[in-house]
């Protein structure tokens, strides 16, 4: 059997030049309502808990507060009754492409990353910061749409990736009166991290995301409540036809994990972008640089 | 000298169910009737008891990307219409989701010199002070300084 080692951009990149230092940590006895607070605050998905002497030892996502909330627990339970332990780990002279495989063969969104002390936490890597990494690269690159003035037409515009190359068909969405504990058995059915609402002509009135589920978890709401209370106005999106860079762009400036795609009329959803997926393209935004586009399925 | 004589027992709360622009506006007004620059308000539930701080720093961690060095590579952007959609994610936030949960605080028989300890290993820029779980007044670090060093220069 022959090998052919695939190759992108990514290769010979390590963990420590896509990691995080700020790592988000709560202890066991931290109410889930404060665990919530400390995620908003700081922009992340998950928090890591420690034990009394600073020792990891487990992990609360969103996706967990979520879980909480549809079992109908206290927003003042402790981090320790609902975490997933123990955490993931990865080294920071690991490639980023093994961090990356190791993410997706173990179905989770981050690693925290440990020094020669396997105890000790110095930082998290998560999919959106890889994206980051990909996107700056792009951006320095000579081929880079940034680098071409408006306007003009240059022979690389063929070989850019478009987002509708790599977005997800699927579009997972609700009714605006559908309740939310509906929203959240779709979010977790098709793990998810957000569903499109629609209104009953069927166009996108809205958008809940795992956030603004833990955010009315936090503020007392009741899974029994329509979506229509929680989503979010506008739906941010783009068109199909769009270049793969700029919708990046638009992602990481904006501090949102999707967007949802249209095709001609932006009434009409046909498929979800999100840092996710894109994560997964683990070369850049064009195919100058794909020789060894390498793509992860399910 | 103690945190009752120098305390400040004009201060100004939040509740943690008001909105972020309710807080804003609340920092403004404390600042002009309290005389000084306020940078962080204690949060109270309903029954008075502190259940939180929330300062400017928690309030700007909030609406900074999460990519900023992304951000600072983009000359040939107008920021200001992502800074509006970024603006746009503080609706819906509330003071107690983004708030520190974890605060600090003195009795009001601290010495001056603990306090000063406290601000300075702690990173701390004002203590409320709490007596039978009320909060009774708050303690600035302009107090401290003031009351510590006119005493040594007159």
């Amino acid at each position: 059997m022959v090998f052919i080692e695939q190759r992108s951009i990514l290769s010979g990149m390590l963990v420590q030049e896509a990691m995080r230092k700020r790592v988000i940590w709560v202890s066991r006895e931290t109410t889930l309502s404060d665990c919530t607070n400390r995620m908003v605050k700081n922009k992340v998905a998950a928090v890591l808990v420690t034990a009394g002497d600073d020792r990891p030892v487990g992990v609360v996502s969103k996706t967990d507060l979520i879980g909480a909330f549809y079992a109908g627990l206290p927003v003042e339970t402790a981090a320790a009754d609902i975490m997933a332990a123990p955490p993931l780990f990865c080294f920071p002279d690991d490639s980023l492409e093994s961090a990356i495989d190791q993410m997706h063969a173990r179905g989770v969104h981050r690693l925290y990353v440990s020094g020669a002390e396997t105890d000790r936490v110095i930082g998290t890597l998560a999919y959106p910061d890889v994206v980051g990494l990909l996107y700056r690269y792009c951006r320095a690159c000579g081929k880079s749409i940034s680098k071409v003035r408006r306007g003009t037409e240059d022979e690389t515009n063929g070989s850019r990736l478009r987002v509708g190359d790599v977005m997800t068909t699927s579009v997972r969405a609700c009714k605006t009166d559908d309740t939310l504990a509906e929203v959240i058995e779709e979010l977790t059915t098709h793990r998810c991290g957000a569903v499109l609402i629609r209104n009953p002509a069927s166009h996108a009135a809205g958008v809940i995301s795992k956030t603004d589920l833990v955010i009315a978890y936090k503020h007392g709401e009741k899974t029994g409540i329509p979506a229509k209370v929680v989503m979010r106005r506008p739906v941010l999106s783009c068109d199909a036809n769009d270049f793969l860079s700029l919708a990046l762009q638009q992602m990481l400036l904006k501090d949102v994990q999707r967007l949802f795609v249209y095709k001609d009329d932006p009434a009409r959803i046909v498929g979800v972008l999100s840092l996710s997926d894109s994560a997964r393209f683990r070369s850049g935004s064009c195919r100058a640089c794909t020789s060894g586009r390498l793509i992860v399925g399910d | 000298m103690l945190a009752r004589d120098i305390m400040d027992t004009r201060f100004h709360t939040l509740k943690p169910h008001e909105t972020v622009a309710q807080a804003v506006k609340m920092f403004q007004t404390a600042s002009r009737e309290e005389g000084k620059k306020i940078f962080g308000l204690i949060v109270v539930d309903d029954a008075d008891r502190l259940v939180g701080m929330l300062s400017m720093y928690d309030i700007l961690l909030f609406i900074q990307p999460k990519h900023m060095k992304i951000w600072g590579e983009m000359e040939d952007l107008e920021p200001d219409r992502l800074f509006e959609d970024l603006l746009g994610k503080v609706k819906g936030i509330q003071v107690g989701d983004i708030m520190t949960t974890e605060v600090v605080t003195i009795g009001p028989e601290t010495h001056i010199l603990s306090i000063s300890d406290l601000m300075i290993n702690k990173h701390i820029r004002r203590l409320p002070v709490s007596e039978n779980g009320r909060i009774i007044g708050m303690v600035y670090m302009s107090d401290v300084f003031y009351h510590m060093l006119t005493q040594f220069l007159d």
